[in-house]
């Protein structure tokens, strides 16, 4: 790839901007700004033309575009590039995304609340828009033709009814001459003249993402640096009492054992040596007034804050009034929090993948003690972000091991440190009355959000009568921060369940009952599409359901149908997942397609089995094996429809998720009347009520205790007395084999002692074969 | 001690007991390898050795001495091993940060198995984690790289 020679040759602009390349030494502080309309080298030849601080033009005819918003996934260095390329007319092969450090200039550069694109769309554009009329000036002067007469295509200037053309970067030497033209100066192209914009583009990074060139923010490495990791009260408002560090100290390699207000830094050589030093510390933690807390005492709060509400209006003549409750969650990226960073004579260099550079610029200036000026943050890919990033507690960490140690530091959180200090989504418990006229139309809508981490109602997005919110919180410590779709996570659940409930309260269709609660054509059309997609309202197999959902937030239209089967075991399948997307006008399909692909997967994954939990003040939780995600062989086929309503995009990275989860435990309250008011779904067992019943006329089955912790004890009779072994095998929520067992027999009875010590919490079923007949019977491993 | 990364000999004077994940990642700057969970879950760090994917951060250096390994760096000299460019076909990326093992994990199923069916896919990348959920994309592509 090319990429390394252009960029060593942008080295004396951009300072330490050679991540492609791997190993890079310097700590160079540039007092240029990104801003200039000539880039010099060296020798004070020109490399390029830069009309904004949006984008470059180089000598090798390279488009360069800086975007300031963090690539965490969610595909914004392919987008933004794709925004200047369309209005510059350049060639899309021909593009290259940087990223900008943290600088007030780029405006805000926090990346949540799907705002990137919606943010900077007018900016963009006007800038390819402005550096493609600087471009046509230089060839008409050139030419001397009118700038009317030229056009262009594909990073060339053509000569209306002529032959000549000019390549951009032939024109750098002319245009470097002439003024930028004033953005208000520039006609932005009509949608319909889009090439680049509007299509299915390629993820501008993928060749490197593939070769394992993309330079994450733990990869960032320089000739003479350390590694970090930190050791922290595990205690939720806990602290350190006292720590001896020699033993960690005698480890060779091991350079240095700081205290800092997080915890105990242990510096080494390489990561694993700082692991070894931190396991070699002997800690004494002072527990803190939450040493006994438990999620159940939070929730218990939680239900104590719960108040009566008034009544619904007269004409009601049904209603519900229910609980619904959602558990805390980890962001959990598939690469743990790191930074790297470097101190030297009251200056500070960060590389991190960040979601917030600014707020991580002036966070780390004020733990240091330096002017902002001094701190230069420079943003690398993120593996993951779903808004864990826009906490900067990792960089600020770094900072102060860097400071403390003198040392060049790469610090990381190991995955369980990632679980167990993260700012997680909040618990919330929502108190709900609600009902409906003689037409099974609704007559109110009662909502209490009562939470720990402060989350906000949300309106429910139909047309309903007489809607009241409320909410209470009560905080005991916890860290909580902002998750992909924040309040929506809990909110739409919530909303969309009990939409679910009213309708079959009134006798209605789900689908029906909806469109008839909405005027908004677009929310209507969502619906509509995704009904006919899924061919609702047909017939499914025995043991089947389906479910419908919407959600509307970040400027888009969202509608989610889940088909779900449930088998006479009580095994859950996600059969299909269809969604009809509106994002008004879809910037790159492309990517859209994998948003809502992957923002799905996270709305199964966290409805299914995620959860965090607090046993003794400390976080349960610690790896991928006990906060499970969602694998290859259990996600469904997904069915996409993008539609396109406007010429103005909407936010893509978080709505893809809110109306997962509803519609799956909306499946699965079709599938089997078992209506999901408590996540995860795997605390609920999914037998029949019909199952249930006619189960044991000839088995008797015994688990004690359950819900048990680790062990559960499991004795079952039988009306003969066949001396063989009885095999039973033990299947998770979503028929996964977990384990087999053969009992042995005691005459008519046989019993074994199980042990779950290394499973997740969550709902498994004990299933066994007698006289030819499977039997099925869940038991349930608490927290 | 001397390993062969990609073709390439190093000779390293290191505690044997050094997971091999570190190794390259810290030792050699292969940075490609990721660190995921460190216990063996994710499968983030896989590699290959010998030609079979291991999970490099419960792998002992020691264990690779006069193996082979190949890191995604090495799987193709300049990114044009099929799987490699279905990826890019496919547009299968999102943050990217699990691609590397979910690739060289694939590439290991389709040496054995050059027509494999969506079941064989499935089996053999249960246990690798996309956060992302790119997991639908991670089928089409290998699919499309095995076709003819």
């Amino acid at each position: 790839m090319d990429e390394k020679v252009f960029l060593s040759r942008r080295r004396f602009i951009f300072g330490t901007a050679l991540t492609l390349t791997g190993v890079v030494s310097g700590f160079i502080f540039s007092d240029k700004a990104l801003a200039e309309l000539i880039i010099l080298d060296e020798k004070e030849k020109v490399l390029g033309l830069t009309p904004s601080i949006w984008v470059e033009i180089t000598k090798e005819n390279k488009v360069v575009v800086t975007v300031a918003r963090s690539e965490i996934g969610q595909g914004v260095r392919t987008t933004f590039a794709m925004i200047v390329a369309e209005e510059l007319d350049a060639d899309w092969n021909l593009v290259v995304a940087v990223n900008a450090e943290a600088d007030s200039k780029y405006g805000n550069q926090a990346t949540g609340g799907s705002t990137s694109v919606r943010n900077f769309w007018t900016t963009l554009r006007s800038a390819g828009a402005q550096a493609r009329q600087l471009l046509i000036n230089a060839a008409s002067q050139i030419w001397g033709i009118p700038a009317e007469n030229c056009y262009t295509s594909n990073s060339f200037v053509y000569e209306r009814n002529g032959t000549r053309k000019l390549a951009y970067a032939e024109l750098i030497d002319k245009a470097v001459q002439l003024p930028v033209p004033p953005a208000n100066s520039v006609k932005l192209k009509s949608v319909s003249d889009f090439k680049i914009l509007g299509k299915p583009q390629k993820n501008i990074d993928e060749p490197f993402f593939v070769t394992g060139k993309v330079t994450f923010g733990s990869d960032y490495r320089v000739e003479g640096m350390k590694y970090a990791v930190i050791l922290r009260c595990p205690y939720i408002g806990g602290s350190l009492s006292s720590y001896d560090d020699t033993e960690a100290k005698k480890i060779k390699g091991v350079v240095g054992v700081y205290r800092l207000s997080e915890g105990i830094a242990v510096v080494a050589d390489n990561s694993w040596l700082a692991l070894k030093g931190r396991d070699a510390l002997k800690v004494n933690w002072n527990r803190g007034p939450n040493a006994n807390l438990t999620t159940d005492q939070i929730f218990d709060k939680f239900r104590s804050l719960v108040e009566t509400f008034p009544n619904l209006s007269n004409e009601t003549v049904k209603e519900i009034e229910t609980i619904y409750e959602v558990p805390f969650l980890a962001h959990s990226t598939m690469e743990p929090m790191s930074a790297f960073a470097n101190y030297k004579e009251g200056k500070c260099e960060i590389w991190a993948g960040t979601q917030n550079p600014q707020n991580a610029r002036t966070t780390v200036a004020s733990a240091l003690g330096i002017s902002e000026n001094n701190v230069k943050v420079n943003v690398l890919h993120s593996g993951g972000g779903f808004g864990r990033r826009l906490n900067s507690d990792f960089v600020v960490i770094a900072a102060k091991i860097a400071k403390a140690s003198g040392f060049p530091v790469l610090f990381f959180y190991t995955k369980a440190d990632d679980i167990k200090n993260d700012y997680f989504r909040p618990a919330s418990l929502h108190s709900i009355k609600a009902g409906i006229n003689a037409n099974g139309k609704p007559t109110g809508f009662f909502h209490r959000v009562i939470s720990q981490g402060d989350v906000s109602y949300v309106n429910p997005h139909y047309s309903l009568p007489d809607v009241r919110n409320y909410t209470a919180s009560h905080s005991f410590g916890v860290r909580t921060g902002p998750w992909r779709s924040v309040d929506y996570t809990q909110n739409i659940f919530v909303i969309e369940s009990v939409i679910d409930e009213l309708a079959h309260l009134a006798g209605k269709d789900p689908f029906q009952y909806r469109m008839d609660l909405t005027n908004d054509a677009k929310l209507k059309n969502v619906l509509r599409k995704v009904a006919e997609n899924s061919k609702w309202g047909t017939e499914l197999p025995k043991g089947w359901g389906r479910g419908i959902s919407s959600f509307v937030g970040y400027g888009a239209y969202i509608a989610h149908v889940v088909e779900v089967s449930v088998s006479k075991e009580g095994f859950l399948k996600i059969q299909k997942i269809y969604a009809v997307v509106d994002p008004g006008f879809p910037v790159n399909p492309e990517n859209i397609k994998n948003q809502i692909m992957g923002a799905g997967i996270d709305g199964l994954s966290t409805a299914l089995n995620s959860e965090i939990t607090i046993q003794n003040g400390q976080i349960q939780q610690s790896g991928f094996h006990n906060f499970r995600w969602l694998r290859i062989d259990e996600v469904p086929e997904f069915d996409i429809e993008i539609l396109t309503t406007s010429d103005r995009p909407s936010g893509m990275g978080e709505v893809g998720f809110p109306s997962v989860t509803p519609a799956l435990c909306n499946a699965i309250f079709d599938a089997t009347g078992i209506r999901i008011r408590r996540l995860p779904i795997g605390k609920t067992p999914l037998l029949k009520v019909d199952e249930k019943e006619n189960k044991s006329k000839d088995l008797e089955f015994n688990a004690y205790p359950n819900p048990f912790e680790t062990k559960v004890t499991i004795n079952i009779k039988t009306n003969d007395n066949k001396s063989s072994n009885l095999s039973v095998r033990i299947f998770d929520i979503l028929g996964k084999l977990v384990f087999e067992s053969k009992l042995s027999s005691d005459g008519t009875s046989y019993h074994t002692q199980l042990d779950f010590e290394n499973l997740p919490s969550s709902v498994y079923y004990v299933v066994c074969e007698f006289n030819n007949q499977l039997h099925s019977f869940p038991i349930l491993k608490k927290n | 001690m001397k390993i062969l990364v990609n073709k390439k000999e190093y000779n390293l004077n290191i505690d044997p007991d050094m997971p091999l994940l570190w190794v390259l990642r810290d030792i050699l700057y292969l940075t490609g390898t990721k660190y995921g969970c460190g216990i063996g879950v994710c499968k983030t760090c896989t590699v290959l050795i010998d030609g079979v994917p291991e999970q490099s951060c419960v792998v002992p250096v020691s264990y690779v001495e006069n193996k082979e390994i190949t890191t995604i760096e090495g799987l193709s000299a300049d990114g044009n091993h099929p799987l490699q460019k279905a990826w890019f076909e496919k547009s299968v990326s999102q943050c990217g940060y699990c691609q590397p093992g979910f690739i060289l994990q694939a590439a290991y199923l389709i040496s054995k198995n050059p027509k494999p069916s969506l079941d064989d896919i499935n089996r053999a990348l249960s246990e690798h984690i996309c956060r992302c959920g790119t997991y639908s994309k991670i089928r089409e592509a290998i699919l499309f790289a095995t076709k003819e």
